[in-house]
């Protein structure tokens, strides 16, 4: 009986996500599309968010036997609803769509933690409410802080100085230094200074909009890059990388620049492969992981058995192995989604991370505000780059580089920046008007 | 607030850096898609992989098959509904096809992943998994031939050994026999008697693959191509048999100390002459020796579609004494190789010098009939030139016509060949039996074979006549 729930559970959970993953891809190239039509399907996207995160509940709840799981599920119901009254008091959110996709990201991270470790899962539900709150509390003091665009040295000076205790004071893990422990809880600055690192670009931009601005911002992302280097943490130091050479090229418009710079990005990335033995072993653990299968490239084999072994459908939750991966539920929670749902869905899955970048840079675009426009866009930026490092590492598109997925992962210090983002970018509008003296107006 | 629009910074760039991320992520899926598609087949066959235990749950293990639709493998299940393997002609396949039990072995391991795959069509899947019920697995065509499989199998009877015959112009393996076998049924019960360190028959193992035989006088189609190549691809060549011929102090014998008078090398080779080899052994130039015997394979692993091979050797080099060398060139000495290398140099020469890589799953069908996958027959290079194929087939033709397989009976067949008698001990009595060589019929169909018997005796009189029922099984 439990085994009949399960697999159909594969057809409907399956069919949730196609019917959403549809409607994305039809908001993202229907631009002329009526207002209640649009409200029509954002409705039915976020119909399908809670069913689907039912419906997985439900099975893991037959399948393991366990109550808590229903308990959680209230909570999460209550979470989400939070959310999106939160983010209405705050302002009228720009895009319903975007919100729904969180949200579906969120369900999927939970119901997976639920799935693979129900501790973890416990705890990061207590993280993201905790999140919630924080989060709330932020917008609230970017809402009233004057002149936001314009504390540029402030920005910088917290992100390099907390990079620079962390790389010094912290814990390593995984051969990186980047997290603290404070009163049990563990911190991941890096994710924090995204935050502040996208508002110093930002910032630096906005005040001078000319060489100053780039020379500042360029000086203070090398800074911020070296650090992350030196903490050996690579994933962070190219999200951060990638963040400013972009918000330049869409500050400035200079191709010239752009090209010059991922030019650089090549000979650095060339001088470091040479210099550091722990990035040639992540490349051989890339290429051919079989090779090393029993020290460096076993996560990576582990993960692509996980995805490569079930198939399109997948096994049905609960009924793979996807605990055989290490630290699952932290960067490879891709695999286990692949292995039990099925690769049909994570492709899917894909194809809205996809669509919520574009939805972030849209709403990039149509913000009228500069700083706000520019930190969107940072938001849009730095979702794509650590979306396509940590699938990218899963699926061995790319090597490894140990970043989380957004929303899904486990982890607070990453819930909590991504929920700050969501709300910074959905209300864009509203704090633009609160706080920023347009530089040009001066 | 409508007047800062007029500011905006820029607009454009935002697009272009959309379309960048949408290009990753559109090759993402592409690489993901690709993977789970094909690449994944290969990767996850892997021992660390254990999610194969769990297939079984949902889908029935295919069927394995003859060439001929004959089942050699099948799934049944007991009266308390637990399924097991059944090999209806118990250890007739054993060794290529395997056994599913203790472990895995041969075919069996090498496919498990398709044979607990279903490919019939997805509505049925989740029709089967909604109502509990297994899918069933996919089959696998091997490129066995029944008949000939039997006549290799009983052929060689209570003799320990290994029959192993190729089609030449695709590298389809049609034969597959080792001995001692074991019956795949009962691989659970006999497991403690197979393994058993003390136990010497080592019964599990395929000798046809992974047996290391000295090759006897069947290695003096190596030695005669080398001598070609030394003398600039001329088979001139003269030499006066006494019997025996002395290297230094260690003399090498013809076989039961016949003289065989004034010979060339075509007559050396049908008479297998060990005295005007040994002369050759120790006439030719080492390296060269070498190089002949590198590029028919010895010491690199084999060309095939088969999983486990074994490596020939072949030892001798520039800093080789004479003796190595005369006795290698007879195929005594240190070199060794299986019964498949020795099938493979045979099949090459009847391809004209093209070598085709063996291979024994032909293809995977759903139970719906529909191919999933088939081996297409792949070449890996010519080992020899057309002109050494010439003279090759001249000299093994002769073998059957005027040489040692004179008296051998292979009916209507055109036969081309060589006999081999190898010492493996120090007691020149014990030898086993080797006969390599192949058939054409009078529409052009061949057939390699390659046969050895363990301590049985001469060439000609035990290897070759089961050669001969095992060519002769193939045309009938």
């Amino acid at each position: 009986m439990v085994s009949v729930i399960t697999s159909f559970s594969r057809i409907t959970i399956l069919s949730f996500v196609l019917i959403f993953t549809a409607i994305d891809i039809f908001q993202m190239f229907e631009y002329k599309m009526s207002d209640s039509l649009n409200s029509i399907l954002s409705t039915i996207q976020a119909v399908i968010v809670v069913v689907f995160l039912i419906n997985g509940s439900v099975v893991l709840f037959i399948s393991k036997n366990n109550v808590t799981i229903i308990g959680l599920l209230f909570l999460e119901l209550m979470l989400f609803t939070g959310i999106v009254v939160a983010l209405y008091k705050t302002a009228t959110p720009i895009s319903r769509a975007l919100i729904n996709n969180v949200l579906l990201f969120m369900s999927f991270g939970f119901l997976m933690l639920e799935r693979l470790k129900l501790n973890t899962a416990v705890k990061q539900l207590g993280f993201t409410i905790a999140s919630l709150i924080i989060t709330l509390m932020a917008i609230l003091i970017i809402k009233n802080v004057k002149h936001v665009s314009e504390h540029i040295y402030f920005y910088a000076g917290i992100g390099i100085v907390s990079l620079l205790l962390v790389s010094i004071l912290g814990r390593v893990e995984y051969g990186a230094r980047t997290s603290f422990a404070i009163m049990g809880i563990r911190i991941q600055p890096s994710e924090f200074v995204k935050l502040s690192f996208i508002f110093f670009i930002a910032a630096a931009i906005c005040t001078y909009r000319d060489y100053r601005g780039f020379a500042i911002a360029t000086i203070g992302s090398m800074l911020h890059v070296i650090v992350l280097v030196f903490s050996k943490d690579l994933g962070s130091a190219l999200i951060f990388l990638g963040t400013y050479a972009f918000l330049i090229f869409i500050a400035y418009k200079n191709y010239i620049v752009m090209t010059l710079e991922f030019v650089l990005a090549t000979i650095g990335g060339i001088l470091a492969f040479k210099l550091f033995p722990h990035i040639q072993t992540r490349f051989i653990a890339w290429s051919d992981p079989l090779s090393v299968i029993d020290d460096k490239g076993y996560q990576i084999s582990q993960s692509l058995f996980a995805i490569g072994t079930p198939g399109w459908l997948g096994t049905g939750l609960n009924n793979g192995m996807p605990n055989k991966i290490p630290i699952v539920t932290n960067d490879f929670i891709f695999a286990a989604i692949a292995e039990e749902m099925g690769n049909v869905v994570a492709v899917c899955l894909i194809i809205m991370f996809m669509c919520t970048v574009f939805i972030l840079l849209m709403i990039a675009h149509e913000t009228a505000n500069n700083f706000y426009m520019l930190v969107v866009s940072g938001i849009g930026i730095i979702f794509a780059i650590q979306t396509i490092l940590n699938i990218g590492g899963v699926i061995k598109f790319i090597p490894s580089t140990g970043v989380t997925l957004p929303f899904v992962s486990n982890g607070g210090s990453s819930m909590l920046s991504m929920m700050i983002c969501l709300f910074i970018a959905e209300c864009s509008g509203e704090l633009a008007n609160k706080n920023t003296r347009g530089t040009y107006e001066r | 607030m409508k007047d800062k629009s007029k500011h905006k910074i820029i607009r454009k760039e935002i697009y272009i850096i959309a379309a960048f991320f949408a290009l990753i992520f559109i090759a993402m899926i592409g690489y993901l898609i690709n993977f789970v598609n094909k690449r994944s087949k290969e990767f996850i066959y892997n021992e660390y992989n254990s999610r194969f235990s769990v297939f079984a749950d949902d889908v029935t293990r295919g069927n394995i098959y003859a060439s001929d639709g004959t089942v050699i493998a099948s799934t049944s299940k007991n009266e308390e509904r637990k399924e097991y393997r059944v090999y209806p002609d118990g250890s007739l396949f054993c060794h290529a096809v395997g056994y599913v039990g203790k472990g895995m072995a041969g075919l069996e391991a090498d496919y498990s992943f398709d044979l607990l795959k279903s490919n019939i069509p997805l509505e049925e899947q989740i029709n089967n998994s909604l109502t509990g019920q297994k899918s069933p697995g996919d089959n696998l065509y091997t490129t066995l031939n029944y008949n000939v499989q039997k006549a290799a199998y009983d052929g060689l009877g209570s003799y320990d050994g290994a029959v192993i015959a190729i089609e030449p112009d695709t590298g389809k393996i049609i034969a597959m026999v080792s001995k001692p076998d074991y019956d795949p049924n009962n691989i659970a019960e006999e497991w403690e008697e197979l393994t058993d360190e003390s136990n010497k028959k080592s019964s599990l193992v395929n000798r046809a693959t992974l047996g290391a035989y000295p090759p006897g006088s069947t290695f003096k189609i190596i030695t005669s191509v080398a001598y070609l190549r030394f003398n600039g691809g001329s088979e001139e060549y003269s030499f006066n048999c006494r019997g025996s011929y002395k290297i230094g102090n260690y003399t090498i014998h013809c076989s039961g100390h016949k003289s065989h008078g004034k010979e060339d090398l075509k007559k050396a080779f049908s008479n297998s002459c060990n005295s005007a080899f040994a002369n050759i052994g120790t006439t030719i130039d080492k390296k060269q020796f070498r190089e002949t015997a590198d590029s028919f394979l010895f010491n690199q692993e084999l060309p095939t579609m088969l999983k486990s091979t074994r490596k020939s050797v072949f030892k001798v080099d520039q800093s080789s004494s004479d003796q190595q060398a005369g006795q290698t060139a007879i195929g005594q000495g240190e070199t060794s190789v299986s019964p498949l290398h020795m099938c493979m140099i045979v099949s090459a020469i009847a391809n004209n010098g093209t070598l085709m890589k063996p291979y024994l799953a032909d293809r995977i069908e759903s139970t719906k009939g529909e191919v999933i996958s088939k081996t297409t027959p792949s070449a890996y290079g010519q080992l020899l030139s057309t002109d050494e194929v010439a003279k090759l087939q001249d000299y093994m033709s002769s073998v059957v016509s005027e040489g040692t397989a004179k008296k051998v009976d292979f009916g209507d067949l055109e036969v081309y060949g060589k006999t081999g008698t190898a010492e493996y001990t120090t007691n020149k009595n014990l030898t086993h039996s080797w006969f390599v060589g192949y058939s054409t019929d009078a529409s052009g169909k061949k057939l390699a074979v390659a046969v050895i018997m363990e301590s049985a005796g001469s060439g000609s009189k035990f290897a070759a006549p089961l050669a001969a029922d095992v060519l002769k099984a193939y045309y009938e």
